[in-house]
């Protein structure tokens, strides 16, 4: 018999942590107390670029209550990612990690790091991506400063040919700025040896590639770092590094007691990671009729001083090029450059904001010039079910990669027609000229879109074990992190239904590396998809022995017996309950362990979405009003409503910030962050946020775990490009920079005025 | 953060003794919300802290034939909840309310609001040695300069940040120094001071002086006042550019007419030339735009704050076209 469905799935469960979280009972890193537990604390850098020739720590050494000093001299040779050394006789950015001592308390451990005397030969620095490839620009690191040596290229078709073939060329050149995830968490860790035994408590979105690093970076085998991740105030992508944590490890080691190390506010936001800033030269051929027939973009990205995930975020920059609009010929050129900027890193969807931001302002003007509606323009060459034109590249025995670059590949499943057609009725773009106010107001109104393009959840490896417990629950095991966003309730709901038990009968074990097996990081919005097939395949195996167990105890067939309920029954209405099949099962406990490498080799896995905004700029103040916003999104079946519709407005949320307000900056003349606080980096708040309505597309995906498709990352991708088309349609103006602040809208409207 | 000696000073003598014994070392706190930060960010190191939290007489709000007095202890919040306040000066309710955020304004202080010092991100960098902390250089001059001024600066481009000394200044308050020598009392437009007097402060207050109280005059018939705030976000920011606005309107006649601009110059801003483009002049003959422009007349503005020009002139004309009744059009 097939699972009866027992309502786990599409059920809004509240997440599991609520009531912790609610209580404040939950504990995050910097709560862990451990006897004898001594407070570290790190010396930054104030030069962007500098040669560190010696550093005299002996009288922080001396101060009374310190107890471990670590500098670049006498720091392993380890190196936490491939161009991050443990610590560096060279600074690269002001707030670059120095030196670091351990202390009984904190204000003495700050009192020390005044002690610590540094001779710095200050370098010249370069804090601009594109000076940064100038020859003779000052190297970040060895063997230059554009990554790889070369850009990234990446063409299907031949997108000259593509010009060739269009009527009109359009090109525009956009900018965004790097912004900070803001997290309410500061980073944090804490770090506690027994003889070789370390563990390191840290907030963190991959424990188990944290244990690998710090294995590594440490030098000590991998079965001797136990990581353990406790709740985690919030990640958007970031908290995968382990500079901190393996500082953290070595001070505990050097004073023979635990040290926890925890941020400031002002270095989270300075040492922390942020998403890149970039610049995009993006060109599209059009047809007179308005057929695409090709798009081209080159993104210039800043990594800042350190790589990070850098790789991953200049290729993903361009995906909306190559893949959103149905195209023969598409072409994405990306350039990835050190500075000496403070180090950015993943940031919920990587490069597509900024790389769709570009793409969906020029579509903008595009319509706009071919005098087509842009909610018509986009559902004439939007990309169908069917994919892209051309042919298939990968080997038909192979997974297709989640950001192909080839043709002649179908999709899964694809609402993106659905998205824009309910998007558009809720906010009633039809109707919207109707809602201009009077002609004479400074208050101006306008409505705008875009419609987006994003990996649909197969990541890594993925593994899950299940068991059987005595009383007749369950224990899901799980090496994923939840970030805050709450993936492990949706895992529990997955083996709960697959396994045919109510979902308040499964536990969930997981953020211990000693605990659970390994698992990726959470990210690239993989948790559901990947972490739920292998949830699902693990509940598979357990549910076939159960019944296994049970068709033999009662003389059955295994066919003839099904799991309802929590309990296991025939077709004659015998029934055992699962705390009695854990009983007679002939191993004990009955555990299983699934293993999975997800994605699909007949389909791209891909989510897509539409947004809509509608905005009020104020001509006399510059401010933008949001009044409304709509985003509909195709995440395939959607497991938890409510979870579901909070990952939307969260992410509509943070990227208002990145649309409006938010921006790291840096001083040109000697690379200082000028504005590491809540206050300055100017996160909006409740007061400045819309309502939000999330619609879902009815889709199942064929390939996902009950139908499931990505969601985490992409509410945060159409949101800019939506609110700038609607300034423009408010007030006239196009802004290709972001943040759209009122300042900016005051001096375009002052250019245009003049012009 | 450097360890400080914490004394709660019992009376204004004993705090006023307490700040004069040690000129460069002490500091008087009210409600901490701006020095804590300041020592927090390494900006300032003091060795005291002379709490005024339990002088007698400092807080609350006093009301005389004349007008208010108000202690300079009182915090934003009692004076947000203070309804014959708001009735009878709408525009210095505004301000209050518009300060920080409901958890500042419940520790914050009307003394300490009016007393804080700029925001300027050199200054509150000490990454950044600039003129204001005894340094040569305004990093804002060629630097990042969208927040600072563009009025009134000299060798120094701060801006002052309070939202209620343009409001208190323009309903003609007065100030009560409290210090080693004479009690003073002088308008408090008059104890703000520029950097071409002090560069390192924006006040008058001598060593050891406290700023005791704030006296508003009695409204008077016809007049009206207002507070227009531009910020980047609706809550928790500072002004991008303010403008209070009081007027009186006698006989369809502006009689009287005070404009002082926030966030724009090192000090609360007067606008005297638009101010005496209103004097005199018959209510529907009042070119609102006009008078926005003579306020910005004299701006001169750094790279990142041309705006600022723009947004003051408009944040006027709205605030003079609101108190006169005139249909907001342009």
């Amino acid at each position: 018999m097939a699972p009866s469905n027992i309502g786990s799935i599409g059920v809004s469960h509240p997440r599991r942590d609520l009531p912790e979280k609610l209580t404040g009972d939950a504990k995050y890193t910097a709560d862990v107390r451990l006897p004898g537990m001594l407070h570290g604390a790190i010396l930054r850098s104030p030069y962007p670029h500098a040669r560190i020739a010696a550093v005299d720590a002996s009288r922080a050494a001396a101060l009374p209550g310190v107890h471990a000093v670590l500098t670049p001299f006498d720091a392993p040779e380890g190196r936490v990612a491939p161009d991050l050394p443990i610590l560096d006789t060279r600074a690269r950015f002001v707030g670059d990690e120095v030196a670091a001592v351990a202390a009984e308390d904190e204000d003495t451990a700050r009192q020390a790091l005044r002690l610590i005397d540094v001779s710095y030969e200050p370098l010249r620095f370069v804090t601009d991506p594109v000076e940064a490839m100038n020859p003779g620009a000052p190297g970040v690191h060895e063997g230059g400063n554009l990554v790889g040596g070369k850009p990234i290229a990446l063409e299907r078709g031949d997108v000259e040919e593509g010009f060739a073939q269009a009527d009109r060329i359009f090109e525009d050149e956009f900018a965004t700025q790097s912004h900070s995830g803001a997290a309410l968490e500061p980073r944090a860790a804490v770090a506690a040896w027994e003889g070789d035994r370390l563990t390191v408590w840290k907030s963190s979105r991959g424990i188990h590639a944290d244990r690998l690093s710090l294995s590594l970076s440490l030098g000590i085998p991998r079965e001797n770092v136990r990581v353990v991740g406790p709740h985690m105030g919030a990640g958007y992508g970031n908290k995968d590094e382990t500079r901190l944590s393996a500082i953290t490890a070595i001070l505990a080691r050097r004073a023979g007691r635990p040290v926890k190390v925890e941020l400031t506010r002002e270095e989270e936001f300075v040492a922390g990671r942020h998403r890149h800033a970039t610049t995009t030269k993006m060109r599209v051929g059009v047809t007179n009729d308005g057929t695409v027939t090709a798009v081209h973009a080159t993104t210039i990205m800043d990594t800042g001083a350190y790589l990070s995930s850098g790789p991953g975020v200049i290729r993903r920059a361009g995906q909306g090029a190559l893949y959103l609009y149905r195209c023969a010929n598409a072409r994405y050129d990306g350039y990835l450059v050190y500075t000496n900027q403070p180090s950015a890193g993943s940031y919920r969807a990587l490069g597509a904001p900024q790389g769709h931001f570009a793409l969906e302002s020029l579509i903008d003007r595009i319509a706009e010039e071919l005098e087509i509606d842009p909610l018509d323009f986009r559902l004439k060459n939007h990309v169908g079910p069917e994919g892209q034109p051309g042919e298939r590249i990968t080997p038909l025995n192979q997974v297709v990669d989640t950001q192909p670059v080839e043709g002649g590949v179908p999709f899964s499943s694809n609402g993106l027609r659905e998205c824009l057609e309910r998007g558009a009725s809720a906010i009633g773009w039809r109707e919207r000229r109707a809602a201009q106010p009077d002609a004479g107001s400074a208050i101006r109104r306008g409505m705008g879109m875009s419609m987006f393009v994003y990996r649909g959840g197969p990541g890594g490896r993925s593994i899950a074990r299940m068991r059987l417990e005595d009383d007749g629950s369950a224990t899901l095991t799980t090496g994923i992190m939840d970030v805050g966003e709450g993936s492990l309730t949706v895992l529990a709901q997955v083996a709960a239904e697959t396994l045919g038990v109510p979902y308040a009968s499964v536990r969930v074990v997981s953020g211990d590396t000693r605990l659970t097996p390994e698992a990726p990081i959470t990210a690239g919005s993989t948790a559901t998809f990947s972490g739920g097939l292998a949830a699902r395949s693990a509940a598979e195996q357990l549910r076939a022995r159960i019944v296994e167990a049970a068709a033999a105890k009662l003389g059955i067939a295994p066919e003839d017996v099904d799991i309802t309920d929590g309990a296991v029954v025939d077709a004659t209405g015998r029934r055992m309950t699962l705390a009695q099949v854990a009983g007679l099962a002939p191993e004990h406990p009955l555990e299983v362990e699934a293993t999975i490498d997800p994605g699909s080799r007949e389909y791209v896995v891909n989510s897509f979405g539409a947004h809509f905004a509608e905005v009020e700029v104020d001509t006399d103040t510059g401010n933008v009003s949001v009044l409304r916003f709509v985003a509909a999104h195709d995440s395939g079946r959607i497991l938890n409503p409510n979870m579901a519709v909070n990952q939307v407005e969260g992410g509509v949320s943070q990227m208002l910030g990145f649309t409006l307000s938010e921006q790291m900056l840096t001083d040109a003349r000697n690379g200082v962050t000028l504005n590491a606080s809540f206050l300055e980096h100017k996160s909006p708040t409740i007061l400045d946020s819309p309502p939000i309505e999330v619609i879902f597309a009815d889709v199942v995906d064929p390939v996902g775990p009950f139908g499931a498709k990505a969601l985490g990352e992409p509410p945060s991708v159409g949101v800019a490009p939506a609110i700038a088309n609607a300034i423009y349609d408010a007030i006239g103006v196009r802004v290709r920079e972001l943040p759209i602040t009122p300042d900016v809208i005051l001096n375009e409207l002052t250019l245009k005025e003049t012009e | 953060m450097n360890p400080f000696r914490f004394v709660d000073a019992q009376s204004p003598e004993h705090a006023v003794s307490l700040l004069e014994a040690d000129p460069s070392g002490a500091r008087p706190l009210a409600g901490g919300t701006d020095l804590m930060g300041e020592i927090k960010e390494g900006v300032v190191e003091p060795a005291t802290l002379v709490s005024l939290a339990s002088l007698p007489g400092m807080a609350g709000v006093e009301r005389t034939a004349d007008g208010l007095i108000i202690g300079t202890m009182t915090t934003l919040a009692e004076l947000e909840a203070d309804e014959a306040l708001a009735r009878d000066y709408p525009a210095l309710a505004q301000a209050v309310a518009s300060v920080a955020t409901p958890q500042i304004r419940n520790v914050g202080t009307l003394g300490g609001n009016l007393c804080q010092r700029p925001r300027c991100w050199y200054y509150r960098s000490p990454l950044f040695d600039c003129r204001k902390k005894g340094g040569a250089i305004c990093f804002a001059v060629n630097g990042s300069s969208k927040y600072h001024a563009i009025l009134g600066g000299v060798d120094c481009y701060i801006v002052h940040p309070s939202d209620i000394a343009p409001v208190l200044i323009a309903l003609g308050a007065e100030a009560t120094l409290v210090g080693p020598g004479e009690t003073r009392t002088l308008p408090l437009e008059d104890f703000f001071a520029g950097p071409e007097r002090n560069i390192e402060a924006e006040t008058v207050l001598e060593t050891g002086e406290l700023l005791t109280r704030v006296f508003v005059p009695a409204p008077v018939s016809g007049q009206r006042s207002v507070y227009l705030k531009a910020r980047e976000r609706r809550t928790q920011d500072f002004a991008l550019a303010s403008v209070a606005a009081s007027l009186r309107v006698t006989g369809g006649v502006v009689e009287r007419a005070s404009l002082v601009l926030g966030g724009v110059a090192p000090t609360p801003w007067r606008a005297a030339a638009a101010e005496d483009a209103l004097r005199g002049v018959p209510v529907a003959e009042v070119d609102a735009d006009a008078v926005g422009q003579l306020a910005v007349r004299d701006a001169r503005p750094l790279r990142d704050n041309h705006f600022k020009v723009r947004l003051a002139a408009s944040l006027v004309r709205r605030a003079v076209a609101t108190l006169l009744g005139h249909t907001e059009r342009r």
